[in-house]
């Protein structure tokens, strides 16, 4: 499962900041839903469930944008590197 | 409880001491509607992608532009520049507001009276010009801008068939100290070709000699280039009174006034940078004033300006196709209108905007059209909100050039609607269908069959 890495900070207004790099990052106010989610161990069925109940949306388009999302986290480094050691 | 509206999330790197290009926020005003119209109701109606014109823009920017001249001047005269827009419905509007045309082929010559422009409020440039064409402007006494010697002589062997005496100008081109010089159209000013033109013209008394034309390049920024031209021209004016005691009626400082577009590469927007139509009336009319030109002689002042004229009132609307990921991580939005419709995404780079309110976040962005080339780029680097599969889309000053150079390739040029002074939409120009394209098209009779 997608983990964020411990030490990055991430404030309640979605501003994000990785000390490993110095880089920081904004969120919106869903991208910060999302990656709270995920820091508190959600699975994706379990973050699903939780913003279709809040948002109006369909699951397909939230599946794109979920990966979508979670693939800049990797890019950005955000994520722990499990499966590549 | 009703539901929330989702908004896709988004995470971006902040640049920090990476001040955005213009030291402007990057938010993106979306534009709605057109003259009150809503562009989402008129893509309905009409399809994506769509071209709409503002007939009140045109208008309010052809006043502008006159008054800029007509304040300054005593005598000016707007010819309508067929190329930079040629649908007919845009032409009448530029004619009913007082502009004669201005055409560079016979097939724009024809368009013009076909239009209903009386032959002789037609002027005739380019170096296109077949005998044909030539013999009919003659004898509609239309303005036959000479572009070349063999053009010279040509008109002067047809004045042995027809009796009207050909109406006749001269193109010069010259130094205004703007680069690249624009030297291949007309008779160069500096190493006395233009004089000689003008004197063999003078020696002939078969041709009327009218005017002096000239047409510095286009998009020009510099309000100088045109106070030396013009300086020039009324230079040629003087010595033709004082050598042969002929008075011109007109001189045309032809178009090529920038429009509020930004050029690719610009660092500031040309919103911000281009003169104003005062700017350069200012420039061209003070030239003329202050010449040798004796005051009862001051010939008509014409212009032929195009993209000045009509970029603003042109918008290209449609929809966004699909989002994707760049290899390198940037994300790429595929809209529905290609470099074939919107050819100035070459030079410009356009004011693309959302068309409804969409999250205040933007990301880096390459905006691609719909074709399977890879030129087909619309914006190469916008700050740009994410739009959805769906979502629309507006891209701002699209009015010259693009309903004139477009090109029919791998889908159908769109429909173009005109939304007259009222906002109701009329439709100028049908989109083409397969019938359109196949119609054109012959296939022998072997050809006709096939077994797979
Ligand atoms: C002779 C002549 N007049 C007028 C124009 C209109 O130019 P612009 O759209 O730059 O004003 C052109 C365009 O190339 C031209 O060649």
């Amino acid at each position: 499962m997608l983990k964020i890495k411990k030490n990055i900070a991430i404030s309640d207004s979605g501003f994000v900041f990785d000390p490993g790099t110095g880089d920081s990052y904004t969120l919106n106010p869903t991208g910060l839903e999302i990656i709270q989610l995920i820091k508190s161990g959600k699975s994706y069925e379990e973050i699903l469930q939780e913003m279709s109940a809040k948002y109006e949306m369909d699951g397909e388009s939230f599946e794109r944008y979920f990966y979508d999302f979670t693939s800049m986290l990797k890019q950005m480094r955000l994520t722990e590197n499990h499966g590549e050691d | 409880m009703t539901k929330l509206i989702f908004e896709r999330p988004i995470i971006q790197q902040i640049n920090a001491g990476l001040p955005s290009k213009y030291g402007m926020s990057h938010k993106l005003e979306p534009i709605s509607h057109i003259d009150n119209v809503s562009i989402k109701s008129l893509i309905e109606s009409y399809g994506s992608p769509l071209f709409i014109i503002s007939e009140s823009t045109i208008r309010k920017t052809y006043k502008n532009a006159f008054r800029a001249f007509s304040s300054r001047y005593p005598k000016v005269q707007f010819a309508w520049s067929y190329k930079t827009n040629y649908l007919n419905a845009v032409c009448n509007v530029f004619h009913q507001e007082g502009s004669w045309a201005e055409v560079v082929s016979g097939f724009e010559y024809d368009k013009a009276l076909k239009n209903g422009v009386p032959g002789d409020l037609i002027i005739f440039n380019g170096p296109d010009k077949s005998r044909e064409d030539l013999a009919k402007s003659i004898k509609n006494s239309s303005l036959i801008h000479i572009d070349h010697f063999d053009e010279l002589y040509e008109i002067i062997s047809l004045t042995k068939e027809i009796e009207v005496k050909p109406k006749v100008a001269i193109r010069v081109n010259m130094d205004t100290g703007i680069y690249p010089r624009w030297d291949r159209f007309g008779f160069n000013y500096e190493n006395g070709e233009a004089w000689d033109a003008l004197n063999r013209i003078m020696a002939n008394k078969k041709l009327d000699l009218l005017g002096l034309h000239t047409h510095i390049g286009t998009y020009m920024m510099s309000t100088d280039a045109y106070k030396i031209a013009a300086s020039k021209l009324a230079e040629l004016a003087v010595r033709l009174q004082q050598k042969h005691g002929h008075v011109l009626q007109y001189i045309d400082m032809g178009g090529g006034f920038a429009s509020k577009n930004t050029l690719k590469g610009a660092y500031y927007p040309g919103t911000d940078t281009t003169p104003s139509f005062d700017d350069f009336a200012e420039a061209i009319t003070s030239a003329l004033m202050s010449s040798e030109i004796k005051p009862d002689n001051l010939p008509l002042l014409i212009l032929e300006n195009g993209r000045a004229l009509i970029d603003d009132a042109g918008y290209l609307a449609g929809s966004v196709l699909a989002n994707k990921r760049l290899a390198d991580g940037r994300r790429a939005t595929i809209i529905d209108a290609g470099v074939n419709i919107l050819f100035t995404a070459f030079w410009y780079e356009h004011d693309i905007r959302p068309v409804e309110p969409v999250s205040e976040q933007t990301e880096d962005t390459t905006i691609y059209g719909p074709l399977c080339m890879n030129i087909d780029v619309i914006r190469g680097n916008i700050m740009f909100p994410l739009l959805k599969k769906g979502d629309q889309y507006v891209i701002k000053r699209v009015g010259a050039y693009n309903n004139t150079q477009w090109l029919q390739f791998i889908s159908m040029r769109p429909n173009v609607v005109l939304l007259d002074a009222n906002g109701k939409p009329h439709l100028i120009r049908k989109n083409e269908t397969l019938e359109t394209i196949n119609s054109q098209e012959l296939t022998p009779e072997h050809l006709k069959n096939f077994d797979l």
